[in-house]
């Protein structure tokens, strides 16, 4: 009840302090000047009735504070002392401050600018109204293991029309649209995208409208288009009459209209994409009624309040009906309910949450680092607090005392990790060969400070409270007594001594995680991806076909299955065009596939049987990848034969039976046989009238899909290239670096016809490293984190040393003048430091085989045992050895006659 | 001072006494902090002594605790002083205290009476 009127006058006394204060003043005045005059009457002189009035008032100061007291927070008053008191007191030692603040900057900025990359990818980060609910839907396969596959048009049909957990479904995928304009042709990533797509992520278009699901039907569907706000301004020079405008898109030329411009900033679920048309337009009719045909995913949004799990077994119940309805296509096939964040930024998350680790361990060392400055001070400064618990300083004030000013230390050292930090973010989002998705801007926000700010004052705890809790000098006749260059406490050495092992301890550990990133970076450069990328340049390229007759040309724009009449002829055909970039010096050899090795995307695979072989179950029947190559290939990126040959000239046709089969079919079907002259049918249940192929040739397994393995062990097969993909990948070796060739590829290919769009130009070597981006970027931060450990435990290892010897000066003087020998001041020295460095590396040993288990998905073909990280070890021990041995040279420098004489 | 010997100081007895003792000060209306002094010095008959100090810190704790409101104006001889008033609050507050300390002045005599 008298709380509030008690706060609000304690309030407006912060604000009107110098006049309570004067009032308070005159209020005690008044109160003498009235005892005075009373003792005047009485008869004493003035002196005399001064002094009375004075000594019956009591100790006017005391009475004062205690009066002010009552107006004020008391607590809040001594905190703004300790603070103040703090600030001079760092200012009065430069040097210990700055080194402390240096320290604490590296740890704290380090945490930050880590945390930003985090906080930037974190579920709410993405641009969605209420992202949480967003999902993707995959189908899934039990074979072996649970492999990942896309959804059927049908499968997804049925998952929309009997599902009850989400608000809609959207089918969708990103598939490259040669753009036909004025002037060179270009490639445009175009999402085919489900009318319910666009309200499912909550954006709306700027301009004119989005697809209905009246133009979304596969049977009719409408040749539209929405453009993205760059596409629109790049290629329509932002006109406002836009809608309705019709632009080319190949590579079977159509005329699509322009519906809809999006908002800036969209680009879609892939982040890349400039174009989005109805999803019927996905495929043909005939593929998109094949309910075993699986290719792409679904996005979903759960209705509110409907969990994971529960959408989990509503779409299992639908599964299993599927499967008993559809046993041929959906026996064990299930759907996999994944959240869009977990999809779009799961890939960085091991990755980050290793360094969020590491860049902690380096704040760990810089605050081990700071404790034991401020034990040292603490040490040099017993007297002051002895003098201060002699004037009746309780523990608890010394200790809070203490720990403002390690809070406001590491304040400091926040301020100026901000301002690392915000050098390193921009740096590291430079240098990140990971990319971002384009809205997860990591920045310096306010969650990023208030974390800066949290983690700044749990370390001015940290820090504080070891000195705090050593300063408890009991012995204060003692403590009053001794110089201020006393040895330290035995305690307080071993505290001390504990810090350094810790750091040590900690160091070890990062510099070993650091060994095994580059070992592991390393092991993946040095991969047999089953060819040779060195000088191998790549590029691809979409061939267009010569426009095929109006008469031809118009039911195929309805949409109606082509007739089997001769398919347009390329403009250019494989083979000329091999010749005319063979002819470019420089080059040794050029090949050409539907795709090459690690393009990303690349085709699904396809069941297949082999000849004589029992039939076979959907759990294990046989799958294979299918690449179109002309015969130059295997030898262009040279991809080793086991047996046979490449396909002679005359197998390069339609009709050919020929196929080269990578060794995983040799291995499953005819193992120890001579598979030359096998045959295989693709189909899981062939008729006996689709054509056999002939194996002609076997060839080592190649990292087609990805790096360090395939994402499925399926093999691969390969068959003649005949012209009929337009989508071609070319591999060019070169005697020349590869990189310096691209300029001639181009106009080469410009010459041999000018409507060929070329896109994806990079070196193997490019290609493979791409793939290995992550553990690049991983490795190459946590060798920063681990230099910074290691200098910032030099230091503290030094730091330590140098203070033993200085305390110790006076041990030595008397050891020296006793008659020791300097070899052996040395020996006792370093013996110490030796002692504490190693018992800091056995620990921090134990303690990375213990996490390895931690990191070990962002591994590879490492174990702690390796050597690289005996290699960290040892190049730790030998800097912390040499931060021993110099403050112990100094040691044996110590003039026995000024050692006894300096106490 | 040889009174001091027989006076009682205020900070002696009970806790809160100090408090009760300028309320019922100033119920008589408006006062300030020496003659409060007086008043206690006077009507108990010399007996109760307040430590002169003491009795600001407590005023100035009634008066944040809202029981008390101050004001300055001039004095007899006609110096600037500061007059303590009691509120609405301060009054209740006086007669809750007035009526607890009779009943713990009743309890101890009782228990001193008993033989």
């Amino acid at each position: 009840m008298t709380q509030l009127p008690s706060l609000w006058h304690r309030l407006v006394a912060i604000v009107r302090r110098r006049r309570l204060d004067r009032d308070l003043d005159d209020e005690l005045a008044f109160h003498l000047a009235m005892r005075e005059a009373d003792y005047r009457t009485d008869g004493l002189s003035a002196d005399a009735a001064r002094e009375e009035a004075r000594r019956q008032f009591g100790n006017v100061t005391h009475l004062k504070e205690q009066t002010r007291d009552m107006w004020t927070f008391p607590s809040l008053e001594s905190f703004r002392q300790d603070i103040r008191y703090a600030l001079r007191t760092l200012r009065k030692s430069p040097g210990f401050t700055f080194v402390a603040v240096f320290a604490l900057a590296v740890g704290i900025g380090g945490n930050t600018a880590i945390f930003s990359l985090v906080d930037a990818i974190r579920s709410r980060a993405l641009p969605y109204p209420e992202p949480d609910r967003l999902v993707q839907l995959w189908g899934n396969v039990q074979r072996t293991r649970v492999e990942r596959r896309g959804a059927s048009y049908p499968d997804y049909l049925d998952w929309r029309a009997e599902s009850k957990s989400f608000e809609d479904i959207a089918a969708l995928d990103t598939q490259w649209m040669t753009f036909v304009g004025s002037d060179e042709p270009e490639r445009i990533q175009t999402e085919f995208v489900a009318a319910p797509y666009f309200s499912l992520l909550g954006v709306s278009p700027t301009r004119g409208r989005v697809f209905d699901a009246t133009e979304d039907l596969v049977a009719k569907p409408a040749q539209v288009v929405v453009l993205s706000d760059g596409f629109w301004r790049r290629r329509f020079g932002a006109d406002p009459q836009v809608i309705g405008r019709t632009l080319t898109l190949c590579c079977a030329p159509r005329q699509y209209t322009v519906v809809g411009v999006m908002p800036p900033g969209f680009k879609g679920l892939s982040d890349t994409a400039e174009l989005w048309v109805p999803f019927a337009m996905y495929a043909s009719p005939a593929t998109m009624a094949a309910r075993g045909s699986r290719g792409f995913v679904a996005l979903a949004r759960l209705k509110p309040g409907v969990s994971l799990a529960a959408a989990q077994s509503d779409m299992d119940a639908i599964s299993r009906r599927l499967e008993q309805a559809y046993p041929n296509t959906n026996e064990k096939r299930a759907v996999e309910i994944s959240p869009l964040a977990v999809e779009l930024f799961g890939n960085l998350r091991p990755a980050l949450l290793t360094l969020m680790a590491a860049v902690a361990f380096v704040l760990l060392i810089a605050c081990a680092n700071v404790a034991n400055l401020l034990i040292a001070r603490s040490e040099t400064r017993r007297r002051e607090i002895a003098v201060r618990t002699a004037l009746g300083a309780g523990r608890g004030r010394l200790l809070r005392q203490l720990v403002t000013e390690s809070c406001v230390l590491t304040l400091l050292g926040a301020a100026a990790g901000l301002v690392l930090a915000r050098i390193a973010v921009s740096m590291l989002i430079a240098q990140s060969p990971v990319t971002f998705p384009s809205f997860a801007t990591p920045e310096l926000d306010v969650r990023v400070a208030l974390f800066t700010i949290a983690v700044s004052l749990a370390c001015g705890l940290l820090v504080g409270l070891v000195p705090g809790l050593q300063a408890q000098t009991p012995d204060l006749s003692n403590a009053l007594k001794e110089s201020a260059r006393s040895s330290g406490g035995r305690q307080s050495q071993r505290v001390r001594s504990a810090l350094v092992v810790a750091e040590v301890s900690l160091a070890v550990v990062l510099l070993v995680g650091a060994g095994l990133m580059i070992r592991s970076v390393r092991n993946l450069a040095a991969l047999n991806p089953g060819f040779d990328p060195h000088s191998v340049l790549t590029l691809h390229a979409s061939i267009p076909r010569t426009s095929p007759p109006p008469a031809a040309a118009a039911p195929a724009a309805a949409g109606t299955p082509a007739a089997p009449s001769p398919p347009p002829r390329p403009v250019v055909e494989a083979r000329v065009l091999l010749d005319r970039l063979r002819a470019i010096p420089g080059v040794a050899a050029a090949a050409l596939g539907n795709d090459l090795p690690l393009d990303s995307g690349g085709g699904g695979a396809s069941f297949y049987t082999a000849e004589g072989q029992p039939p076979v179950n959907a759990q294990n029947m046989p799958r294979i990848y299918v690449h179109r190559v002309t015969p130059e290939f295997f030898s262009t990126l040279r991809i080793p034969f086991v047996q046979g040959r490449t396909f002679t000239d005359a197998e390069v046709s339609p009709t050919s039976p020929a196929v080269i089969v990578s060794e995983g079919v040799v291995r499953r079907f005819w193992p120890g046989q001579d598979p030359i002259g096998k045959r295989l049918k693709f189909g899981g249940s062939p008729s006996p009238t689709d054509p056999w192929m002939t194996i002609v040739g076997v060839v080592g397994e190649v990292k087609y899909r990805g790096l360090p393995q395939n994402p499925t062990a399926d093999p691969d097969i390969y068959l003649p290239f005949t012209d009929r993909n337009s989508l071609v990948g070319l591999a060019l070796r070169t005697t020349v670096a590869p990189s310096s060739l691209i300029p001639t590829v181009r106009a080469v290919i410009r010459e041999t016809d000018r409507s060929i769009p070329l896109y994806n130009i990079a070196t193997m070597d490019e290609q493979v490293s791409g793939v290995t981006s992550r553990s690049r970027f991983t490795m190459w931060l946590m060798g920063v984190f681990a230099a910074c450990a290691l200098m910032l435990a030099v230091v503290g290892i030094y730091g330590v040393m140098s203070y033993l010897v200085s305390q110790r000066t006076r041990e030595i003087g008397i050891r020296l003048a006793l008659g020791a020998k300097r070899p052996d001041i040395l020996r006792l020295v370093v013996g110490n430091g030796a002692r504490l460095i190693g018992a800091g590396i056995a620990i921090g040993i134990a303690a990375s085989f213990a996490l390895q288990r931690l990191v070990s998905s962002l591994l590879f073909g490492v174990t702690a045992a390796d050597a690289a990280a005996g290699f960290a070890v040892v190049i730790l021990a030998a800097v912390a050895m040499l931060a021993c041995y110099l403050p112990a040279l100094r040691a044996t420098r110590v003039s026995p006659l000024n050692a006894l004489r300096s106490e | 001072m040889g009174e001091t010997k027989k006076a009682t100081a205020v900070g002696d007895m009970l806790p809160g006494t100090l408090d009760m003792l300028i309320l019922k000060a100033l119920s008589r209306g408006e006062a300030h902090g020496y003659s409060i002094v007086q008043f206690i010095h006077g009507a108990s008959r010399d007996v109760l002594k307040v430590e002169e100090g003491a009795l600001y810190p407590a005023l100035h704790r009634l008066e944040v605790r809202g029981l008390l409101r101050a004001e300055w104006g001039t004095s007899e001889n006609n110096r600037r002083a500061k007059y303590y008033r009691l509120t609405a609050a301060g009054r209740r507050e006086l007669e809750f205290e007035a009526a607890y300390w009779d009943r713990v002045a009743a309890a101890v005599t009782r228990v001193m009476q008993t033989a």
